[in-house]
C-alpha cells in the first residue's frame, strides 16, 4: 500500500472507486506467511487505477534545441537564469520540451529567431522569438519603455498582424530568412516583416529606413490565385500559388529570384524559364539556391550554383533563370535546399542528396554534381523491418533532417553550436536518430537551433 | 562412458627367455611385443573420473530455453563463443494490469491498473521507440570513431556491434501476438540478463499509461544454437549428447572463424 500510495502521487491517478483498506490487515487476523488463497484474495481485492481512459488523446508537444544565447528557443531561463547561482545555458544539445498554449501547427527557424503559428481562430495566431533587431517579429513592445520595442525576445510572445477578420481567418503556414519572415493566411494573402533592403518584403525599397523597432507589417495580395506555400531564402521570398506558378523577390545577385537578371526586386513577380506552365508542387529555398518540384516528379533549381548545386546542367556559378535538373532517380516527391547542399526524396522513399559539405554518406564525400543515394539500412530500414521509409527531408544552413514514416527523427551534417541535437558536438557524417520522447511530426532547421512538432505515445 | 571399450594398450619391445624345450639348453631371448603392463585396465581403473561441464551464458530459475554447455575440450570454445558477441533470441510473455515487485507475475503486488485503453497499434509505437534508441545505444558502445569512412560502411551494412563489455542492448524487438491482457515479444539481444528482459516488460506497460509483468521468459536461440539443437529433458543420455556435439561441431568452427578471423 506504501508503494501503491507514492506511485499514485508521482503519476495523478484518479481516486479508486473501491476501498483502499483491501490491502491492510486489520489487528483481529494473525501476522505471519499467508497462505496461496489468502493472496490470490487480496490480489482481486485491490483497487484497479486508471491513469489513462479509451478515449485519451495523444497530445501535441513542441521541442526545441540548438543555440540558447539569442532567444530563439523560447526559453527564458536558459538566457536569464531564474536564480542567481546558475549559470546561462550557452547550448542545449538534446530536445527539450517548449510549453505553448496552442497546439502549433507550423513552425519556421530563421538565422537566429523562431516563429511558431497555429491554425487557431483566437485573436493570437503567431509566436515569435529570437532576434528582432529587423521588426523580423514584428514590433514587441518592452514593458519598460513604452516607446520603445525589444531587440531580443526570449519567450514566444504572440505577433499582432493587422486581420480585417481576425476570428475567421487562419494562419496556414510561417516562413522566416536571415532577417525578415513571411506568414500565410488562407483568405488575407501573405504578411511580410522585417528587413527591406533588398525588397525581400515585397515592398518598395526606402532609402535609410530604420527596421529595427518598426510596426510596418505589409501585406501582400496580388498574385493570379491563391498563396499556398511561402520559403524565405537568406534575403529573397518565394511565392507559390495554387495554380503552380511561382513569384519572387529580394535580392538576386545569385539569380535567386530566378527573373534572369541579377537585381533586386521589390514586387513579387512570376518566374518563367523551364517551369513556365509546369505546375508547380513544392518550392524550397534557405541560402542563395532554390529548388522547385512539379507534379510529374521533375525537379528545377536556379540561384547559386558555387557548390555543385546546379553543375548538371551548366557551368556559370550563377543561374536566374530555373532550369530543368535532369536527373535519372525516379519521380521525386519532395526537395530541400541548404546552403551548400541539396536532398531530395523520391516516391519509392529513397533520399539523394547533391552539393557540397557534409553530405551523409561518411567522410569521403564532400562534394558531388549529381544526387547520390542514401542507403535505407541507415534510416532504420533492415530485414527485420523492411517497411521502414523517410516521408520527409528538411534541409537547415549546413544540416540535413530526415523523417520516416515511424515517427523518428534523423539529421546529420555540420554541428554547429549544438543544433544537430544528438547530445555531442561533434559533426555528423551519416544520418543518426535524435532521440525525442515522442513520434515527430515536422521539423524546422534553422541555422544553429531546430524546432519539432512531436505527438506524444499514447 | 566408462563401459565404452578403450583405447587398446600400448605394445612395447620386450626380451623374454624363449620357453625351451624342457631339458637343459641354452636360453635365448625373443623379441616381443608385449602390451605395456601400465595399461592394463585393473592397474588404471576407469578412464574417467571426473568431466568438467562449464555453462555457457547465464538462464535464470524462472526463464527456460536453450542453455549451452561446454564438455571438456568444449570449454575452451566456450570462451571464444562469448568474445564473439551474437545476439540471443528471447520470447517474452507479458500481462496487462498488473505491476508486481520483480516484475514478474509471482512478485508481491503493487498495482492494478486498467489497459482497456491499449491497442496493437500504441504497443507497436513503442516497441520501434525502444529499437530506435537501443540501435543508438550499440553504434555508441561500439567503440568506433563515427567520423571514419570506415564507421559509414560498417553502419550501413549493419554490422556494427560492441566487441567488448556494454550495457544490455536490444538489437530487434517485435510483437509476435497481442490479445489483451496477454501479449507476446520476440527480442533479439546482447549482454542481457533475464531480469532486465522483465524490468523491460514492466517499462512497456508503465509506457503505455498502465502496468505490465511479465509471464514468461524463453530463449530460443543462443548464439548459432537453436530450439533444434537443444537437447531435452528426456534426452539427457549419452548417445543423445554425443550425436548433439557431433552435429553441431561444424557450425561452431565456422561461426569462430567468421567473427573472430
Amino acid at each position: 500500500p506504501e508503494a501503491a500510495a507514492m506511485w499514485r502521487a508521482l503519476r495523478g491517478a484518479r481516486r479508486p472507486a473501491a476501498a483502499e483498506t483491501a490491502l491492510r490487515r486489520g489487528l483481529g487476523q494473525a501476522a505471519g506467511p499467508r497462505s496461496v488463497r489468502q493472496l490470490r484474495e487480496a490480489e482481486e481485492a485491490a483497487p484497479v487505477f486508471q491513469y489513462a481512459g479509451k478515449a485519451a488523446k495523444r497530445k501535441d508537444r513542441v521541442f526545441v534545441w540548438g543555440f540558447c544565447y539569442s532567444g530563439a528557443l523560447g526559453v527564458p531561463s536558459f538566457v536569464k537564469p531564474d536564480a542567481g547561482w546558475k549559470k546561462p545555458r550557452r547550448i542545449q544539445p538534446t530536445p527539450y520540451r517548449l510549453e505553448t498554449e496552442e497546439k502549433i501547427s507550423s513552425a519556421a527557424c530563421g538565422y537566429g529567431f523562431t516563429l511558431l503559428s497555429s491554425n487557431t481562430t483566437d485573436i493570437t495566431k503567431v509566436w515569435g522569438m529570437g532576434l528582432n533587431k529587423d521588426s523580423q517579429l514584428g514590433f514587441q513592445r518592452s514593458r519598460r519603455d513604452r516607446t520603445k520595442g525589444y531587440e531580443y525576445v526570449l519567450e514566444p510572445s504572440p505577433i499582432p498582424l493587422p486581420l480585417e477578420k481576425p476570428q475567421q481567418t487562419r494562419v496556414l503556414q510561417v516562413s522566416c530568412g536571415r532577417a525578415h519572415s513571411l506568414i500565410l493566411t488562407d483568405s488575407e494573402g501573405v504578411f511580410t516583416m522585417g528587413n527591406n533592403s533588398y525588397g525581400q518584403c515585397g515592398r518598395k525599397v526606402v532609402e535609410d529606413e530604420t527596421y529595427s523597432e518598426s510596426h510596418l507589417i505589409h501585406q501582400l495580395k496580388e498574385f493570379d490565385s491563391r498563396v499556398v506555400q511561402v520559403v524565405c531564402g537568406q534575403d529573397h521570398s518565394l511565392f507559390r500559388t495554387k495554380k503552380g506558378t511561382v513569384y519572387a523577390c529580394g535580392w538576386g545577385a545569385d539569380g535567386q529570384t530566378g527573373l534572369g537578371h541579377y537585381n533586386i526586386t521589390s514586387v513579387p513577380t512570376k518566374l518563367q524559364g523551364d517551369i513556365a506552365g509546369v505546375n508547380i508542387i513544392q518550392v524550397s529555398s534557405y541560402g542563395d539556391c532554390c529548388l522547385a518540384v512539379s507534379d510529374e516528379g521533375d525537379v528545377f533549381g536556379w540561384g547559386n550554383s558555387e557548390y555543385l548545386q546546379l553543375a548538371s546542367v551548366t557551368e556559370t556559378t550563377q543561374v536566374n533563370v530555373p532550369r530543368h535538373l535532369p536527373f535519372k532517380i525516379g519521380k521525386i516527391k519532395e526537395a530541400a535546399c541548404g546552403g551548400t547542399g541539396n536532398i531530395v526524396l523520391t516516391e519509392e522513399g529513397n533520399v539523394f542528396v547533391w552539393g557540397y559539405g557534409i553530405l551523409g554518406k561518411g567522410p569521403n564525400l564532400i562534394e558531388t554534381a549529381v544526387p547520390e543515394m542514401i542507403p535505407p539500412s541507415l534510416f532504420g530500414w533492415s530485414d527485420f523491418n523492411p517497411d521502414v521509409r523517410v516521408a520527409h527531408v528538411r534541409c537547415g544552413l549546413s544540416q540535413f533532417a530526415a523523417l520516416t514514416n515511424r515517427g523518428e527523427l534523423f539529421v546529420w551534417g555540420k554541428n554547429l553550436r549544438g543544433c544537430l541535437g544528438t547530445g555531442r558536438m561533434e559533426d555528423q557524417y551519416f544520418p543518426w536518430r535524435v532521440t525525442v520522447p515522442g513520434e515527430v511530426v515536422d521539423v524546422a532547421c534553422g541555422v544553429d537551433h531546430m524546432v519539432s512538432m512531436v505527438k506524444s505515445f499514447t | 562412458l566408462n563401459a565404452a571399450p578403450r583405447r587398446p594398450p600400448r605394445q612395447h619391445v620386450r626380451f623374454l627367455p624363449v620357453p625351451s624345450g624342457g631339458d637343459g639348453g641354452t636360453t635365448g631371448l625373443v623379441a616381443t611385443r608385449v602390451p605395456v603392463l601400465a595399461d592394463h585396465p585393473l592397474v588404471r581403473g576407469p578412464q574417467f573420473r571426473r568431466l568438467k561441464i562449464g555453462a555457457g551464458h547465464r538462464l535464470d530459475v524462472k526463464a527456460s530455453g536453450v542453455f549451452v554447455l561446454g564438455m571438456g575440450h568444449g570449454n575452451k570454445l566456450l570462451t571464444d563463443l562469448y568474445n564473439c558477441h551474437l545476439t540471443k533470441v528471447y520470447t517474452v510473455g507479458g500481462l496487462f494490469g498488473k505491476a508486481t515487485d520483480d516484475f514478474s507475475d509471482t512478485g508481491k503486488l503493487v498495482e492494478k491498473t486498467t489497459f482497456d485503453h491499449i491497442t496493437r497499434e500504441k504497443l507497436e509505437r513503442i516497441l520501434a521507440v525502444i529499437q530506435g534508441t537501443n540501435h543508438k545505444a550499440l553504434l555508441m558502445h561500439s567503440n568506433i570513431d563515427m567520423k571514419t569512412q570506415e564507421a559509414y560502411e560498417l553502419a550501413v551494412k549493419g554490422l556494427i556491434r560492441p566487441m567488448g563489455k556494454s550495457p544490455p542492448i536490444i538489437t530487434a524487438i517485435r510483437c509476435l501476438q497481442f490479445t489483451l491482457p496477454e501479449f507476446q515479444l520476440e527480442i533479439h539481444c546482447l549482454h542481457e540478463t533475464q531480469q532486465y528482459l522483465r524490468k523491460m516488460v514492466h517499462e512497456i506497460g508503465l509506457e503505455l499509461k498502465s502496468s505490465a509483468v511479465c509471464t514468461q521468459v524463453r530463449r530460443i536461440r543462443d548464439g548459432v544454437f537453436t530450439l533444434e539443437d537443444a537437447l531435452l529433458r528426456t534426452q539427457w543420455d549419452l548417445q543423445s549428447v554425443q550425436k548433439a556435439i557431433w552435429d553441431c561441431q561444424l557450425k561452431v568452427k565456422a561461426e569462430l572463424e567468421k567473427t573472430l578471423g
